[in-house]
Parts: C-alpha cells; sequence; structure tokens
C-alpha cells in the first residue's frame, strides 16, 4: 500500500543554504523494510539518509536509523544533528532542559539544543576518541601520502572513535587551504590502516573561527568531504589526549569545506570529563512528501 | 527568495527506485548561474534541472539542466523528467501529443503516451546518427576490449549520435549480465577514439524486454550508467542501420541497470533514422519546496 511520507532535506553545520553537509530524513519512516530505507538512501545519493521511528526506550525522545548510499551506520555525527534538527522543526519532539535523547544503532546519546531560530546549535556526543598505535609498513604508507604537508608541532596520529581517522595537524591555515593532496598515496594508507580517510586541521587567527580543517576519503570515492562530524571529534580528541588543545580552547569552531565549494562551521566543545562534542547550526532547505513504498 | 516548487523524480522507472534520479526546481526565475550550479552541487544528483518560462513561441518550457560540475545543453533523462515534473505538477495539462522543450540544445519535441496499460510515457526525439564506423580490428585499444568479450553475430562498432559510443551485441543475456567490465581497458580505448565509452547489448528471449543494455563510461567518472538515454538511441540507429530490427521489432523495450542495483525500463521507437524515440514511466519521489536562502 503506498503511502506518503514527511520528507525534510537539510543543510548540516550551515550558515546558510548550500555551506555544509546535506542531509535527508524521512519523518515518519514506521514500516518501511531495511531494504526499502537502504534504496532510498542510494536514491537520494546524500552522504547520509535517515530515519525516524518511534522510541522503543522510555526516556528517549526520537528514534533514528542512519544509512549511506552503501550500508547501514550505528551513529554518524552530521546524521544525528540533522536528525534532531528536523525532529523539532516539524514539531515531533520537545526539548527539556536543552537535552533531547537520541536512540540510535548506537545505544541512547545526549543531544543539547542551544539558542533558538537561526542561531539555534545542536549538539552530540561524540563516541571517545582513542589513540591507535601504528606499526613501521603503515609508517611508509603514511610518509608517502604527506609527503607535501608542511606538518605542525603534533605527530600524525590514526585516531578511533567509532570510525578511523588520520588526524595531520600542519603549520598554519594556508598550509591547509593551498594544500593539494596527494589523494592515491591517501588511498593507500586508508585502505591498509582501514580508515575512513585523512584529516588535515591548523589553528588560525581568523577572528570567525578558530580551527581550519579538510578530510580526504578517496577510498570511499569521496576525495573531499565537506564537512566532517567524526574527523572532527577525533581532531578534538587528539588535541586533548596530547593535552595542546588550551591552545586553541575547549570550546571553539572549526571552518570546513571551502576548498569545495561550501563554507560549513562545526562547533566543538570538550567537557570537563574529556567528552568531545560536535555541533553547530542547520538550515531547512526541502520540505515535502516522499512516495516510495 | 521565495520557496520554489521541487520535485525529485525516478526516470525510466516502473517503480521508485529503478530508474534513474533526477532533482527538479519549477519556476527558477530569478536563480542566477551560480545559485543553479551550488544547487546542483548541494543535490548531489547526476543532474539537477531548472524550469524557466520559454523565450520562444512554440516552447512550452524552457529548462536548464547541471550536473553537480557544470550546465550541459540536452541529455534525455533529465528531459523527460522535467516534462514529468511538469505534467505531475500540473503547470502543463496534456494527456497525449507533444509538447516542446527549449534548451541548450534548442528545441526538443517530448511525446507524450498515455494509456491504461503504462499509465503516462513520455518519449524525446534522440539527436540524429551522423556515423556509423565498424571496428576493423586496427585500432589496438579497441582490440584490447572486444578481444575479451563474448561477441554476438552483430560487428562492434563506433557510432556517433549526440556523442560517440561503442557498440557491441553480445551473445546472450547471461553473458551480457554476468560481463565484468575491465574499466582500464574501456577507459583507453574511449580515450584514443574521443567517444564516451563502450555500450553492450544483448537480444533476450521469453522477458518483457527485447534486449538487455548495459554502458560504462569510465573516462567520464561514470563506471556504469543505471538507465541510459541517447546512449540507447545510438544502439537502436545501430540496429536499425544492420537490418536487425526487423527480428527484435521496431518498437522495442530494453532492460538496463539491475547489476548495480537499478531496474531501468526502456521503450524504444525506431521506424527509421532521424526518427528515433526513446522514452518510458516517471515516477515522482519527493514532492514539495525548495528553500534556497544562500545568506547568512
Amino acid at each position: 500500500m503506498s503511502q506518503n511520507r514527511s520528507f525534510m532535506q537539510c543543510d548540516v553545520f550551515a550558515d546558510y543554504a548550500g555551506a555544509g553537509n546535506g542531509l535527508a530524513v524521512v519523518l515518519d519512516g514506521e514500516n518501511l523494510s531495511s531494504e526499502q530505507m537502504q534504496a532510498f538512501a542510494k536514491f537520494t545519493n546524500m552522504s547520509e539518509t535517515t530515519f525516524v521511528l518511534p522510541t522503543t526506550k522510555a526516556n528517549a525522545s526520537y528514534r533514528v536509523r542512519i544509512f549511506t548510499p552503501a550500508s547501514e551506520l550505528p551513529f554518524a555525527g552530521h546524521p544525528s544533528v540533522g536528525t534532531a534538527h528536523a525532529v523539532l522543526e516539524a514539531g515531533l519532539v520537545k526539548v527539556t532542559d536543552g537535552k533531547l535523547v537520541q536512540e540510535c544503532a548506537a545505544g541512547l546519546l545526549p543531544i543539547t539544543v542551544e539558542g533558538s531560530g537561526k542561531d539555534r546549535c545542536i549538539s552530540v556526543r561524540a563516541p571517545r576518541g582513542k589513540i591507535v598505535p601504528h606499526d613501521a609498513n603503515i609508517q611508509t604508507l603514511l610518509d608517502a601520502a604527506i609527503k607535501n604537508m608542511a606538518l605542525g608541532g603534533l605527530t600524525p596520529t590514526l585516531m578511533n572513535n567509532g570510525p578511523l581517522w588520520w588526524c595531520i595537524e600542519l603549520e598554519n591555515e594556508s598550509a591547509v587551504r593551498d594544500l593539494k593532496p596527494l589523494l592515491a598515496d591517501i588511498a593507500t594508507l586508508t585502505l591498509a590502516s582501514k580508515a575512513v580517510g585523512l584529516s588535515v586541521f591548523a589553528r588560525s587567527n581568523s577572528t570567525d573561527y578558530q580551527l581550519v580543517v579538510r578530510a580526504f576519503c578517496p577510498a570511499d570515492s569521496i576525495p573531499e568531504d565537506p564537512v566532517t562530524g567524526s574527523a572532527n571529534a577525533a581532531i578534538a580528541a587528539l588535541m586533548h589526549e596530547l593535552k595542546t588543545i588550551e591552545k586553541v580552547g575547549r570550546t571553539y569552531t572549526a571552518s570546513q569545506g571551502r576548498e569545495v565549494n561550501r563554507d560549513g562551521f562545526v562547533q566543538v566543545r570538550v567537557d570537563d570529563e574529556g567528552e568531545v562534542w560536535i555541533g553547530g547550526k542547520t538550515r531547512t532547505v526541502i520540505e515535502g512528501s516522499l512516495s516510495w513504498d | 527568495m521565495p520557496p520554489r516548487p521541487y520535485l525529485q523524480v525516478d526516470v525510466f522507472s516502473k517503480r521508485p527506485g529503478c530508474g534513474n534520479p533526477l532533482a527538479v526546481v519549477l519556476d527558477a526565475e530569478g536563480l542566477t548561474d551560480e545559485q543553479m550550479q551550488t544547487i546542483a552541487g548541494w543535490t548531489n544528483l547526476v543532474e539537477t534541472t531548472f524550469v524557466l518560462p520559454p523565450t520562444q513561441a512554440q516552447a512550452d518550457y524552457r529548462v536548464r539542466i547541471f550536473t553537480p560540475q557544470r550546465e550541459i545543453p540536452f541529455a534525455g533523462h533529465p528531459s523527460l523528467g522535467t516534462a514529468h515534473a511538469l505534467l505531475a505538477s500540473k503547470k502543463i495539462n496534456k494527456q497525449n501529443g507533444e509538447i516542446v522543450q527549449e534548451c541548450g540544445a534548442g528545441l526538443i519535441p517530448i511525446r507524450i503516451e498515455t494509456s491504461k496499460k503504462y499509465r503516462r510515457r513520455l518519449f524525446f526525439r534522440a539527436p540524429a546518427v551522423k556515423n556509423i564506423q565498424p571496428f576493423n580490428n586496427e585500432n589496438s585499444e579497441a582490440k584490447a576490449v572486444f578481444s575479451t568479450l563474448e561477441l554476438g553475430t552483430l560487428s562492434p562498432s563506433l557510432v556517433e549520435g549526440g556523442r560517440k559510443w561503442w557498440i557491441a551485441e553480445m551473445r546472450d543475456e547471461n553473458a551480457l549480465r554476468n560481463l565484468v567490465p575491465d574499466y582500464a581497458t574501456i577507459s583507453a580505448m574511449s580515450k584514443a577514439s574521443d567517444s564516451m565509452g563502450l555500450c553492450v547489448f544483448s537480444r533476450c528471449k521469453d522477458q518483457d524486454y527485447q534486449l538487455a543494455v548495459r554502458a560504462f563510461a569510465p573516462a567520464f567518472g561514470i563506471k556504469e550508467d543505471p538507465a541510459s538515454g541517447a546512449a540507447n538511441a545510438t544502439i537502436a540507429a545501430y540496429l536499425l542501420d544492420s537490418g536487425a530490427l526487423k527480428d527484435i521489432g521496431h518498437n522495442y523495450r530494453v532492460s538496463q541497470g539491475r547489476e548495480i542495483g537499478h531496474d531501468a525500463t526502456i521503450d524504444l521507437r525506431a521506424e527509421k533514422q532521424d526518427d528515433i524515440w526513446v522514452g518510458g514511466e516517471c515516477q515522482t519521489v519527493i514532492s514539495g519546496n525548495i528553500n534556497w536562502i544562500d545568506i547568512k
């Protein structure tokens, strides 16, 4: 039986439409099979498509399933921020004491909501990041992938916060912005080390943001990701672990995406327990109905 | 800037998800070229179209077609999906007959066929085929490709319609569906002959389609296309030229895309050269508004 479902496509980590990372949200995903969800995520061709479902846990505000065009994910940052925006816009949930609880395959995750209207900032706590040691073979591939980079003070490091990210600090903002990544070498490195991608970052003197970030996932056919929640969380976790976070601040703004014609901002916070929160503004771009099943 | 009507359509599709997706922005007047390009990058679909008032008296509408990278003058699947979006949203009311699309390639007729069996199908007239050049064993890049294929009876050819495609018949449907393409050699052949890539087809027995098709354009970043409009027209011109349509039929149906998780259905009307029509059903998947506020 065909059914019209409520649909939204929004732009996450964005001050304006087109600045961030797109997300498709099906607001009433009930009774769609996993296969139908996967097929629709392939059709939208967004980096992620989410399906909002009734909660199964008493203290959850909403439940969500997250799909890339290829597979289902237990958790991801940008889809969590965007889905929280969508359920708030649709009036499906109410914020209590600035908080929501998202139920997803990774469990119950706290979400904070600050401000209102265009300035509303939604943040999600990222899984805790850990440094992953690497061997000499990987070091050789790493050296090849970063040989054209002007490195900063931190040792290039592999981080695990769910996905694995290489986090490479560069000398300064222009070293990040002007970088021409060696995509073939990065693909080889990330495949060999089971990383989703390689991120580069540097501190910035801009008044609008304190860190500049770029993220490359050539092995996944994404040469450069426009705005990346998990990579930003991994970088913050690394700086916290190596005790250099105070140089940037425990609460800072990262700029990402300008090199691929976007202009995203990620709000990053490292709390007193050392947990990393990532968030940002979201813009609703497309609203309508979906006819899929 | 006000919200504009927006549809996401599945083209060459009997059910949502089978065909080739397209984003359509209706009432696109007032958007700049740059905004159109940015929107097409953001939707991340193979093509996004923008509907504008026609500037020529014979045209029913004008459309501009963008890939995530650039504007293109014409393509089949965006033309059909745009016409469908206009009909589905009742901006144009017509059950049967022709409407005229104004685009970068000029005026393109779109034929509407509505029947009980097929609901509404739309057809576009494909660019005329200018040249059919049989493979003669001398082209070493083409030889590297064709020597590995289980070929059928017709000889492979380089066919120039709107774009150039290498076309080759496979021995049977199994050989076609099980083919594991060698993208490197296909890419080399495509570059050496200034063509899009390789289309392979097979005649099919006991199916509700007469031809199965696969299209590879790895040199253009498209390993395999789920549903090809103009490329199917070049295959039809090639079959017409070879006389094979006497057996297959001048109105035939194509199955494409199953090997990459799609299941497109494409209908051909190929009575004579320079008058080949390509069409199919379109499904409205998303219907709503786009609110593109690109200032802080």
